[in-house]
This record gives structure tokens, sequence and C-alpha cells, in this order.
């Protein structure tokens, strides 16, 4: 019996090292951030005018390269805030996504940061991205990683101030960072 | 051969269910459904239904299961997850830590386990060190843990790192064969409502919540209550072991995030447990802990920590009457009082470019009071312990990709003075993917109460049948330990390490010259072990993940040539050499998850202290449905060793022993 089982037991893990391997699909870390950024576009209440008409979907801007390779659009389909359809835009120039209630920056975009914030100052628009010292900059939300965890800092002066509501269960989950003294 | 069928049923059922799958080309939600990595559920369609606290908790690795700088410790580590303990549906945490390959755990009865690792696992087993958030568990009333007062939400554990192999240098005495370090979350990662309630066939009932918010800006809280109550088991014949279990358990923990340089934890945890015994009697445990942490970081990558601990257990236990005719002892109870103040200093920081050198310093006193049942007492009766100790360590870059990290632990105790635990261990990382470590290290176990102070009385006044021994020395260890771990593309990962441990001064039991009586425990073994734990991770679809794992162990432990002992050297071990462990974890379609885990456990040899008897080899298998209903409510079913009605494990083969019967039970969990 033990001896049979062992040999049992290597069989099987050979097995499993010489399985085929399959290429990864989209990254785990980029399927979580977009569950957060569907999560923030329900835990943020947006002004009336924030929305061009009441029909006027709900817009999420990705601006620069998208890290999310498919992994949004499969989150927000089909969904809706307040009757709102949500849509996905991608664009390399801040001034398509004005119509967007939420923008993704991307990576890519980390040089451009201050013009970008400046371009979207005091419009309804929750800016997120992942680029270090992006909420002390100005923008709304920044995501960063604790050890292997996805973990976001949230500026609620600024998001505030263009007149979004942040539910309190955010902001308790989220780091509070204030702007950096030489922004604004 | 159940082992072939099983393996050979898991992967039909596998290969099925991926046809199915494949086929399935309108998952629901409209997503796309099969992208992540099971170990955390799957793909967008399912972490979008999640709460902001349960995506803040997922590992954003899907392959790596030891999240660094687990990943690259040289030792023998398994990290068992907080996802992989959900999915197991463990109830308790000596049932989670049948997740370590590294590890043997064995059920006693209802609320009794033996575990330990890398063999010595009897019912005195004393070689094993077990933390929870820093506070050490076990006691020095024999050196070993009690498993039945260690328990938490299962929902709170963040992760329980399983070391096997000596981590004296580091954590000092009794971390011989391996180090257990449970860990909860963070007050930040538990934030929010969350309840829990089911019941079952031996898990009759159970319920748990736990509420986290906020204090003020960055500092966190919860607090939490559970209760169970756990069936009885049966005997050898079926019938009733009376043995059922009822546990209350409620607690905090703080958690100051204000700054970015400090870092302040405060916790605590108090509990109540009513066991009866099968023996006869009811045993009653209660006790609780407070626990303060405070962590630094200066500027220059440096950072260090200071805390400090109390802790009080009370355990009334039902000792039965003995009647062996030179005994001839009524049952009693034994009742044991303890109180631990502990305080512990670490800092660590760099020196130059190549050294990483850290350094600590630790008290602890232990105030226990015994009270003897008529079958057993402790002499003297109460005990004051004082145990100063310090370590330092250097890790030493030797190169881009070596390092080697010399240090030693010195600790002063009441019993033996002086103990030295040395260890060098030198680490090569052949690339980022693959990693070689070697280590030679020392470690001691050093006397408990039982050791020195136990005292079994028989019919002759002032000459007790068993005494401790006031001269038994520290079991001592010197261990030679290879490893390996390696991560094969994006999907497989696997870990190996072996060992050779040379054992000196083990406890034996000889007799008094002239009189036989009173037995008495010296330290006349001596002997080795040697063997290895294969932990393999095989990410073979993106909701679909499995796990193999294999131990072997082989021991030779005799007595010293011209020594004694009445057990011929049987009384110390009582282990498998083989053990082998797989599971299946996969995220279906329908927010559902299926979880299969198999154990197929060698037989092993136990000593009654007069004949030798087996514990038969066994197979037996756990299985998990859970079904996320919606974005709040998760239901789950769950079954543990389902393939036999009832199975053995420990203890002496015989009539009146207590058996493991199969158990299912239903969960519901609600989160906000």
């Amino acid at each position: 019996m033990s001896k049979r089982s062992s040999i049992a037991s290597w069989f099987y893990i050979l097995l499993l090292v010489v399985a085929p391997m399959n290429a990864p699909a989209q990254s785990k870390e980029y399927q979580i951030k977009a569950a957060f950024l569907f999560n923030f576009a329900q835990f943020v209440n947006w002004p009336s005018g924030a929305f061009p008409g009441t029909n006027a979907p709900f817009c999420i801007g990705v601006l620069g390269d998208d890290p999310f390779s498919g992994a949004l659009d499969a989150t927000i389909q089909g969904e809706t805030i307040d009757n709102h359809k949500i849509i996905v835009e991608r664009s390399q120039n801040v001034a398509d996504l004005k119509n967007c209630q939420m923008i993704f920056v991307s990576k890519s975009e980390r040089k451009h940061v201050a013009e970008i914030l400046s371009a979207l100052d005091s419009k309804p628009i929750l800016t997120v991205s992942e680029v270090d010292g992006f909420a002390e900059r100005g923008g709304g939300i920044n995501f960063y990683l604790a050890g292997t965890k996805v973990r976001f800092e949230i500026n609620p002066g600024v998001a505030q101030s263009d007149g979004l509501k942040i539910s309190a269960q955010l902001l308790s989950l989220g780091k509070i960072v204030q702007s950096a003294k030489e922004d604004k | 051969m159940k082992l072939m069928f099983l393996t050979c049923v898991v992967w039909m059922l596998a290969g099925t269910i991926s046809i199915l799958h494949a086929q399935d080309n309108s998952p629901p939600s409209g997503a796309t459904g099969t992208n992540a990595s099971p170990s955390a559920a799957a793909g967008p369609a399912v972490y979008k239904n999640m709460s902001l606290e349960q995506l803040m908790n997922q590992d954003v690795t899907s392959v790596a299961r030891e999240p660094e700088p687990y990943g690259q410790a040289p030792a023998a580590i398994d990290v068992i997850t907080s996802d992989e303990i959900q999915r197991s549906g463990a109830s308790s945490i000596p049932e989670a830590l049948r997740l370590a390959d590294n590890l043997d755990v064995a059920q006693k009865n209802s609320h009794d386990w033996a575990i330990s690792s890398r063999g010595f696992n009897t019912s005195l087993a004393d070689k094993l060190l077990v933390m929870i958030d820093g506070r050490t568990v076990y006691t020095p009333l024999f050196g070993g843990v009690f498993w039945d007062q260690q328990d938490y939400l299962m929902e709170d554990l963040d992760r329980i790192e399983v070391i096997s192999g000596p981590g004296g240098t580091l954590w000092g005495a009794n971390a011989v064969n391996g180090v257990i370090n449970i860990v909860t979350k963070s007050a930040d990662e538990t934030q929010g409502l969350y309840v829990e309630g089911g019941g079952g066939s031996e898990l009759h009932d159970f319920g748990g919540a736990r509420y986290g918010g906020t204090l003020a800006t960055n500092i966190y809280y919860r607090v939490y209550a559970k209760y169970f109550d756990q069936g009885d088991e049966v005997l050898t014949d079926g019938s009733n072991a009376s043995d059922s279990w009822r546990m209350a358990q409620t607690g905090f923990r703080m958690d100051d995030d204000a700054s970015a340089e400090n870092h302040i934890t405060a916790q605590g945890d108090f509990y109540a447990s009513d066991e009866f015994v099968t023996t006869g009697g009811q045993a009653h445990t209660d006790g609780g802990n407070i626990l303060g942490r405070w962590s630094h970081t200066f500027e220059n990558d440096s950072d260090m920590s200071l805390q400090t601990y109390y802790e009080q257990t009370y355990l009334a236990d039902p000792i039965p009457g003995n009647t062996s005719p030179i005994i001839l002892k009524p049952a009693g109870t034994l009742f044991d009082d303890l109180d631990t103040y502990d305080v512990d200093f670490q800092h660590r920081f760099h020196l130059g470019d190549r050294n990483n050198i850290v350094w600590g310093l630790g008290y602890r006193f232990t105030h226990e009071e015994d009270i003897a049942a008529p079958a057993l007492a402790f002499v003297p009766g109460t005990m004051d312990q004082n145990l100063y100790s310090g370590f330092a360590q250097d890790e030493i870059s030797l190169g881009r990709n070596l390092f080697f990290t010399l240090g030693s632990k010195l600790e002063h105790n009441y019993y033996t003075g002086f103990e030295f635990e040395p260890s060098g261990r030198l680490q090569w990382n052949i690339t980022s993917n693959h990693m070689v470590w070697g280590a030679v290290s020392r470690a001691v176990s050093t006397p408990s109460r039982v050791d020195e102070a136990e005292n079994i009385p028989s019919i002759i006044p002032g000459v007790p049948f068993l005494k401790g021994n006031t001269n038994f020395v520290s079991e001592s260890e010197i261990a030679f330990e290879l490893g390996y771990r390696a991560q094969f593309g994006q999907k497989v990962s696997a870990s190996l390490s072996s060992y050779f441990n040379y054992y000196d001064h083990i406890r034996s039991t000889g007799i008094t010259p002239g009189t036989i009586i009173p037995f008495v425990f010296q330290n006349n073994l001596k002997g080795e072990t040697w063997g290895f734990e294969l932990s393999m991770d095989y990410q073979i679809l993106d909701w679909w993940r499995l796990h193999g794992g294999y131990n072997f162990l082989q021991e030779n432990i005799y007595v010293k040539p011209g020594d004694e002992d009445i057990n011929d050297g049987f009384n110390e071990t009582a282990d498998p050499e083989n053990q082998v462990f797989l599971r299946s974890s996969m995220d279906l379609p329908y927010h559902t998850q299926f979880d299969l885990a198999g154990r197929w456990i060698d037989q092993l040899t136990i000593n009654s202290g007069a004949t030798l008897a087996t514990v038969p080899s066994y197979f037996e298998m756990d299985a998990r449905l859970a079904w996320q209903a919606t974005k709040h409510i998760e239901f789950s079913i769950v079954g543990q060793n389902l393939l036999h009605a009832q199975h053995l494990e420990y203890g002496f083969p015989g009539p009146d022993t207590e058996e493991i019967a199969r158990s299912v039970y239903g969960k519901v969990t609600f989160r906000w």
C-alpha cells in the first residue's frame, strides 16, 4: 500500500511538471484594479451637472496606454450607475475625455500628471492613477501596492472641491492624503 | 490503491469540467469570466462582485503562493494564505494547519490534536514553537500547545507561516523542529460588518460576527465575537465518545497608521471553553491576552519594534483514576493557572553596503500554580520562571545573488541556565526564479514542568510511581538542511526541502536502582532523523489550480549504549513515514467555487508504555462548494473526512479509542 501510493503520487507530480503551460491572460492585478474602479463609481456621488443628459452614459476614461487588456470592459459590461450605462473610452489626449465622470491616468502619462490635472481642475471628474504621489499632487485616488495587495490613497479635499461626494466607507478604507503645499 | 483511484477520479472530473467550461461561451454577467486564478476567485466577473474590503485582501500575484519576502526566504517555509484557509472549509486553526505540507496534524478527538513537524509527534510533543501575532503560545507545563485554547474567526486570519526545521536563532527554545507563526489581519483590512453562522453533523452550530471601523483618520479598529458547539466524536465500535466541546471567544484589535514612521497595534482576546472528556468528567479552560506593539521606521532604512503582552490561562482538567495496583488513585481534577508577562525589542539596520543586521532582547516572566489531582501532581505546585534572551543575526551579501546569514540566540532559562542556538545559512539566487539554500543550525528544547516536576503518586506514601528529574537537561539538535525553490514559467512553482538532524539528550524514562520506582525522566536517548518535504502548485487554467505535497520522514532514535529506557526509545515518536497531500481549487461559473483536498497519511507506531501498536494508514478527503449569491452573501457547504464513517488518526488502538467521524456542515456569510 505504502509503496504503491508513493509511486502514484510521484506520477501525479510528474504529470504536473510536464503538462503544457499556457500563456498568461489578463493580469490579476489589473482585474482587481478594474473592480476597484467599478466600486469607486458606486461609492462616489456625482453632481447632476456632471452628465450632459439624463440618458448620457457613465464614462470611464483611460488616458494613455491601457494596462487593463480588456479586464475593465469585462468588469463594467452590462452595468449601470444610477441608470447611466457604464462605458469605457480611451484616448492619449485628455481633451477627448472631458465628458467622462472618471479618468484613469495610466503610468504612461506619469510625466504629464501636472498638465493633466490642471486641464481637469474644478471639473466634476474623479481622477484615478497609479503614479507615485498622484494624490498629493492633486489627483483624486491613487493605487499603490502594499506587499501583494492593492491599496489606494485618497485625497478627499480635491474630490470634494470638484463637487463629488465620497462615501464615508470609501474614505475609511483608503489612506487619506492631503495636497502637497506646492500644488495649487 | 485508493490514492491511484482518487488521482484518476480527480483527473477525469477535471477533464470533464474543463471541456464543459470550454464549451460555455456565455458565462454569467456577460463577462469573460475565466481570467483570474482560483486562488482568489476568478476573473473580472467575480472581482466586480466583491466588496472593497474583499478586493483589498486579494493577492495580485496569481501563482507565487508565498508573497514576498517568504518566496525568497532561505528556509523550509510553507505559507498558508487566508484565501486557502477560507477555501479549505477549516473551522479551526488545527484544521487549517492540515494545509501545510511540512506538518503532521493528527486529530485525537473532538478537541485535541497532535501537531508536529519532522517527527516527535507524541502526546507530550515539545519541539515546535507556536506564535499568534508575536505572542508565544506553547505552555511551560509541557512545552507543547493546547490547540483547543487557540482560536480566531478564520475570516480574520491573514496567513499562517509554517517553517519546518530549527528556528532557534531567531525564536529561541522549542523552535527545534519548526515554527508556526499565525498572523491575523491588520484592523484596516477588516473594515465593515461580517457575520457568519451555520451548523452540521459534527460542528453542530456556530456563529461569529466582526465589525471594523475607524476611530480617527487612519486609525482602525475591529471587535469580534464567536462561539461554536462541536459534537461528540465516536469510539472504535461506533458508539458515542461523549467528548463534545463548546467555546466562546471575543476580542479586538486596533491599528494606528496615522504617521508614516510609527505603527501602533493593540489587541486582546478573551475566551472560555468547556469540553467533555471521554474518560469521564468535563474540562474547563478560560483565559485572555492583551498585547501592544510599537514599530518605528528610521530615515536611514532601519527600523525597530517594541512589543509587550500579558496572558492568563486557566485549566481545570479531569484526570482519570488509575487502577494500576501500584498506583490506585481515584479520579480528580488538575488545576493549572498560568500568568505570562513578556517584553520584546528588535532593531534592524544596515551596516555598510553588505550587512543587514537584526538584533533583539527579550524578557519573559511566568507564574504558574498547579493544584494536584489524586493521580497527577506537579511538585513544587507553584513556580516562577524568568527567561532572558538576546539574539543577533547578520545577513551578508557576498555578491549580487549570494547571501550568507550568521547569527545566534543566547538565552538564560530557569532550568538549565545559558543556552546557545547558532545557525549559518547560505542562499544563492541562481536566477530570479530559482533559489538554492542550505543551513546548519543548533536548537534546543529546554525542560518543561513535565520533565522536572511531574509526580504520579503510588500506594506507598512518599514514594512516587513516576517523578520528574531536577537534573533534566535540554534536548539538543544539530540540523543540516538543503533546499531548492523554483518558479517554472507563470504557472508552476515548487519547493523541496531536505534535512538531516542529529539529536542528543532526548527524553527517556529510567528506574530507580534497587526499588524500581519511582520511574524518573532522563536524557538517555539520541538519534537521527532525515527526510524531505516537497510542495508544488500548478495553475492549470486561470480558474483551476492544483497543489501537491509529499512529506517523507525517517527516524532512528535509540537508547545510548550503556544507558536504559523502559520504553526502548519508542516513547518520543509517533510519526507517519509518508504523507501525501493533493488539492484542487476551481472557480466555476455562477460565482461558485469548488475545492477538493485529499490526504494519505502513512501508518504510525505508537507506544502505550508496555507494548507497541500501530495506527493504520488512512486516506481521507475534504470538499467545499461555495456560492457567492450576491455581493454580500455567500453560501457554502463543507464536507470533512468524507470517505469513511469514522477513522483513527492517533492514539493506542482499542475499544475505547476515539476516532474521527465524517462531518458535513453548511455556512452562510454576510459582509457589508
